[in-house]
Formats: C-alpha cells, sequence, structure tokens
C-alpha cells in the first residue's frame, strides 16, 4: 500500500497558505521519510509562481493537484497575539481529499501543523480505514481549552481535530468524505440538529459529526490520532532557535515563555508563522 | 436455571411507577433472549395494573399488603425474590438491546453484584458527584441499586445489615454518616454502608465494564451549565422500533430516565405493538 502526506493550501490576500504549506510538507517529508502532495487552487499557483516559491514547491511536493479555486465568501477573524484582522477563510474543499489524494493510505494535515517527529509513522499500519485526532492539547495546560474544543456544542458530539487526519481509500471511507461534503453543503439544517453555531463552516464540527453518524449516533472509542499540541493565535511565535520554536503563551493578565522542541505542533497564528517562517524552515 | 428481573412498585393514586415498571417489562421482553427475559412485578395493590393490556410480560405478581411507605420495600429484594438468580432493577429504566451475555457473566462468576458507575447519555463514565456527596464525604462505596444481581441465599449477612440501616437510618447515619448526612439514607445509602461496614465493596462490586446503565439526572451530564432537567436541554426521543435517542445520541445501554413524565400512553402503545409482534414470531 503506497502512502503519503497531504496537504491542502488555498491562499487569501492576507495570508499566503501555501508558503507555509511548502515548509510544513518539507518538514513532514524529513521526519516521516513518505512523499507529501499538495491540495491547491489555480489562483494559489499563480502567485506560488509569481512570488518565486514554485520551483521550491517542485521540490518538496510529490505531485501537486491544482483545482478550481473556492469561492467560498465566509470570512474569519485571524489572531496574531492581541491583535486581529478579517480574512476570507477558504476550507471548504478538505471532503474533496478522498477523490484527490495520490494515496492509498493518507495522512491530510493542516499546513499550519507542523512535523517535528516521527510520532506519526506509528499510525500507518493501525488496522482503521480512518483515524482522526479527538482531542485539543493546548500548549500550556488545558485549562485554556473551552468547552467547545471538545464538543461541537453544549449538549452535542464529540469534536474531532481535523488537522490531522489518517485515512485508506476504500469504500467506507468515501462513504465518510462524502457525508462530510453534504454536512458541508448542508451545513445550516445540521446546526439546528446538533445545535452548534454555524456562522463559519469549521471541518472540525463537519468530521465529528460525520463520524458519529457513521458510528450509529455514538461516541467511536476505538483508535485515533494522538491529541493535537497547539498554540492558538492569541500566543505569539517570538523566536526559532536551535530546532526550538519559541511562544509566548498567553495567560490572563500576561504572558508565559515556551519552547518546542521535537514534538509536533500546530501553530494557528498564521502572521506569526509567516513572520518566522524562514527560521522554522532552518529546522528542515 | 432460573433467572429472572425483579421489579418494585410501590403505588398510590397520584402516582405512576406501576406504567413504569410495566414499559421496562415490555422492553425486556422484547430485547432478552429467552431465559433472560422473565420479570417478576412486586407491588402493594394488584388493581394498578389491571387496566394493562398485556400483564403477561409479568412472569410473576407478587402482591404484598403491608408494604411500607417509599422505596424501602426493595431492601427485602433477597426475602421476596422467586428466582434462583435475580437483577433487581428501578422502574423508571428501559432496555434497548440484549443484555442477557452481563447476566450469564454475574450466574458464573458472582453470588451479589452491584453496579457501581452510571454513564451520561453521550456514553461517558459520570464522574460528577453532584448527587452522591454523602458518598465521597463518608468514602462510602460508589454503588448504585439500580442494578443489583444476586443469587437466593447468598449474602444474608450484607442483606441484613441493610435493612437494618434502611429500618433505623437516623442510628447509623449518626454513627457512620458524619461528614455528611443524606436527607433520606435510600438503598444506594444502605448498600454503600453495608458494603463499607463489612469490608466486602471489593468482592460485591469489583471494577467491571458492565453492567452499563444511562443516568439520565440533570446536573451529571458533564454540562458547561447547571441543568435541574435533562429534557429541558435535548429531547427525548422514541421511535416506532423502541429505538430512544437522547439528543444526538443513540441510546444502546439501559436507560435509567429519572422524569416519570416523559413514559406516556404513546410509548406504552410502541412497546407493546413490538411484544405483541415478537410474542406472534414466538
Amino acid at each position: 500500500m503506497n502512502k503519503g502526506v497531504l496537504i491542502f493550501a488555498n491562499n487569501n490576500r492576507q495570508i499566503d497558505y501555501a508558503k507555509m504549506a511548502v515548509v510544513s510538507g518539507s518538514l513532514a517529508a524529513k521526519h516521516l521519510k513518505v512523499p507529501v502532495s499538495l491540495a491547491t487552487d489555480e489562483t494559489t499557483v499563480a502567485w506560488m509562481k509569481q512570488s518565486g516559491q514554485w520551483q521550491e514547491a517542485l521540490t518538496v511536493f510529490d505531485k501537486i493537484i491544482a483545482k478550481n479555486t473556492p469561492q467560498d465568501l465566509q470570512q474569519r477573524k485571524f489572531f496574531d497575539g492581541p491583535t486581529s484582522t478579517t480574512a476570507p477563510f477558504k476550507n471548504s474543499t478538505r471532503p474533496s481529499a478522498w477523490s484527490v489524494t495520490p494515496y492509498e493510505r493518507t495522512l491530510l494535515i493542516d499546513c499550519d501543523y507542523f512535523i517535528m517527529s516521527d510520532a506519526l509513522n506509528e499510525y500507518w499500519e493501525v488496522d482503521s480505514p480512518l483515524l482522526i485526532s479527538d482531542q485539543y492539547n493546548d500548549i500550556q495546560d488545558q485549562s485554556r481549552a473551552g468547552w467547545l474544543d471538545s464538543y461541537v456544542s453544549d449538549t452535542g458530539v464529540k469534536l474531532l481535530w481535523a488537522t490531522t487526519v489518517m485515512f485508506t481509500k476504500n469504500d467506507e471511507t468515501k462513504i465518510f468524505f462524502d457525508l462530510v461534503e453534504h454536512i458541508r453543503k448542508n451545513y445550516r439544517r445540521f446546526a439546528d440538529v446538533y445545535r452548534f453555531d454555524n456562522r463559519i463552516y469549521r471541518n472540525d464540527i463537519a468530521f465529528g459529526i460525520a463520524k458519529h453518524i457513521l458510528y450509529g449516533f455514538e461516541t467511536d472509542k476505538g483508535y485515533s490520532l494522538p491529541s493535537v499540541l497547539s498554540v492558538p493565535d492569541q500566543d505569539m511565535i517570538v523566536d526559532v532557535e536551535n530546532g526550538a520554536i519559541k511562544v509566548l503563551s498567553k495567560n490572563l493578565n500576561d504572558y508565559t515563555l515556551c519552547s518546542i522542541k521535537d514534538r509536533d505542533i500546530h501553530l494557528m497564528n498564521k502572521q506569526a508563522v509567516l513572520r518566522n517562517i524562514d527560521k522554522i524552515k532552518e529546522t528542515v | 436455571m432460573d433467572f429472572g428481573y425483579l421489579i418494585f412498585v410501590n403505588e398510590n393514586d397520584e402516582s405512576n411507577y406501576s406504567t413504569l415498571a410495566y414499559a421496562l417489562a415490555l422492553s425486556i421482553k422484547n430485547t432478552q433472549k429467552e431465559g433472560y427475559d422473565k420479570v417478576a412485578l412486586v407491588i402493594n395493590n394488584r388493581k394498578y395494573i389491571s387496566n394493562y393490556k398485556s400483564t403477561w410480560v409479568f412472569d410473576k405478581i407478587i402482591e404484598l399488603d403491608d408494604m411500607p411507605e417509599g422505596w424501602d420495600v426493595r431492601s427485602n429484594m433477597d426475602l421476596v425474590t422467586p428466582w434462583e438468580y435475580t437483577v433487581c432493577l428501578d422502574a423508571d429504566m428501559l432496555f434497548f438491546r440484549d443484555y442477557s451475555h452481563w447476566v450469564e457473566y454475574f450466574i458464573k462468576n458472582t453470588e451479589l453484584y452491584i453496579a457501581n458507575k452510571a454513564y451520561t447519555y453521550r456514553g461517558d463514565v459520570v464522574t460528577s458527584d453532584y448527587y452522591r456527596q454523602t458518598f465521597t464525604k463518608n468514602e462510602l462505596p460508589n454503588l448504585y441499586s439500580f442494578y443489583t444481581f444476586f443469587k437466593r441465599g447468598c449474602y444474608k449477612e450484607f442483606f441484613e445489615l441493610q435493612r437494618a440501616i434502611i429500618a433505623e437510618p437516623e442510628k447509623y447515619s449518626n454513627e457512620f454518616l458524619t461528614n455528611k448526612k443524606p436527607k433520606v439514607v435510600g438503598t444506594d445509602e444502605a448498600f454503600a454502608l453495608a458494603a463499607k461496614i463489612l469490608d466486602i465493596q471489593n468482592e460485591i462490586s469489583f471494577p467491571l465494564e458492565f453492567p452499563r446503565v444511562v443516568h439520565l439526572k440533570g446536573m451529571i451530564q458533564d454540562w458547561p451549565y447547571p441543568a435541574d432537567s435533562v429534557t429541558d436541554h435535548v429531547g427525548l426521543y422514541i421511535d416506532r422500533k423502541g429505538n430512544m435517542k437522547v439528543g444526538n445520541y443513540q441510546q444502546t445501554d439501559i436507560m435509567h430516565y429519572v422524569e416519570k413524565s416523559k413514559i406516556t400512553l404513546e410509548t406504552i402503545n410502541v412497546l407493546e405493538e413490538i411484544a405483541w409482534k415478537t410474542k406472534e414470531e414466538v
């Protein structure tokens, strides 16, 4: 069974997701020693060529799959420490992962997920066609995690973290991804039934509900990927030194300086990642 | 093999426990395999079940004229059961699938087993002690009498002691429950205290993944806000096949629904229809 990593990146005017994906892909290839492909859109490809990233991308990625530019109309607030900007949020193509992946066993990751270890190599052979992380793991401690980091709503089903998803391409997972797409297309209707906030489409919610439905409207307590170690976007990346990412982690009234090394990490502050992208690239 | 479930009903003109027991017995007949589907009802007066269409779901009906008030009569479960092996249940419960493999395990491995955990409607183990302060503050074993398995004639000392506690609650509370006295010493407290005094909790309630009973009390559902009743916040739905959903969750474990008004005539009709079809098929 051939295996590989798939990363989605769709740029908006404020955030260069492709630039992050190149570094994220390089790190995944280095630590997991498997090919990495990029799923993107024509506009992002055009920008990659214009900004001089294209040649590097061709060396990093096994395949670059460019589809039509998604026409997502939703906007969201992107925090950069204490400040924020509002920008388009293009995340609607994720359910197409099943059809676009060139691999039989795929590790699907967000482009702001940086693989710094070979921990996920343990999961390629797990006898389960679909593995998703079911837990958020805050860099500081779980006291910063909110209720909606665990459930889609107060009384609703478990939230899954679509940041890391591993799947085998088969009939079962096709049904799963088709269902995720169905939920995405009928998001408001599902919000009525599952009582979540439907103002912004979230893959985490759609994946959580799809798994819940396919497991007979119960929580699947079987295998899952490890919890997603995360730095939320209100934290700031201040430096990368000797392979360690240094973060100012927000408390109620001040910050704590944290350092992460040799751990897979979800850096949610995109602007801070882009400011430090060259230093992160040095860890490759 | 002489196994059966035992349900107590101490009815008055304002309560509907006989309806709940009838619904439970119907659900047992609808889901349990032969040999594990017998039900005995202990009731203070037969007149309360005289209007039901299918009293055949009660394999034995034991009428007790001199029942004490409330639920203290359950402390006599070992004395009144007609079965060699018994699981005593609360009346406000429903079955949704075959649980006979649990019973098979208990018959083979134990003479007395009392449930030691409950589950939320999402299938998580209840961790809140909101309703169980007496247990945590007095370091009582966390026993739930809503599912009690026993073999007739065994653990006499335990049953006699819990009866004594029920009979003289003040005496035992003052002596043993000093850190937090319960308003009422119920069967759960009496079982837990008796087990602790006799130091047999590890014998009669060792860790197991079953029985799985969902306890639908509001404050223990692991919600981010206080909830007096569960159905103020999520819907409770029963379909024509007798399946239950609570909120977005299909229920497959034994349901201790607590809110007595949720068993309506419509629910009874659904369960009766399934029972009749099942009986015809047999």
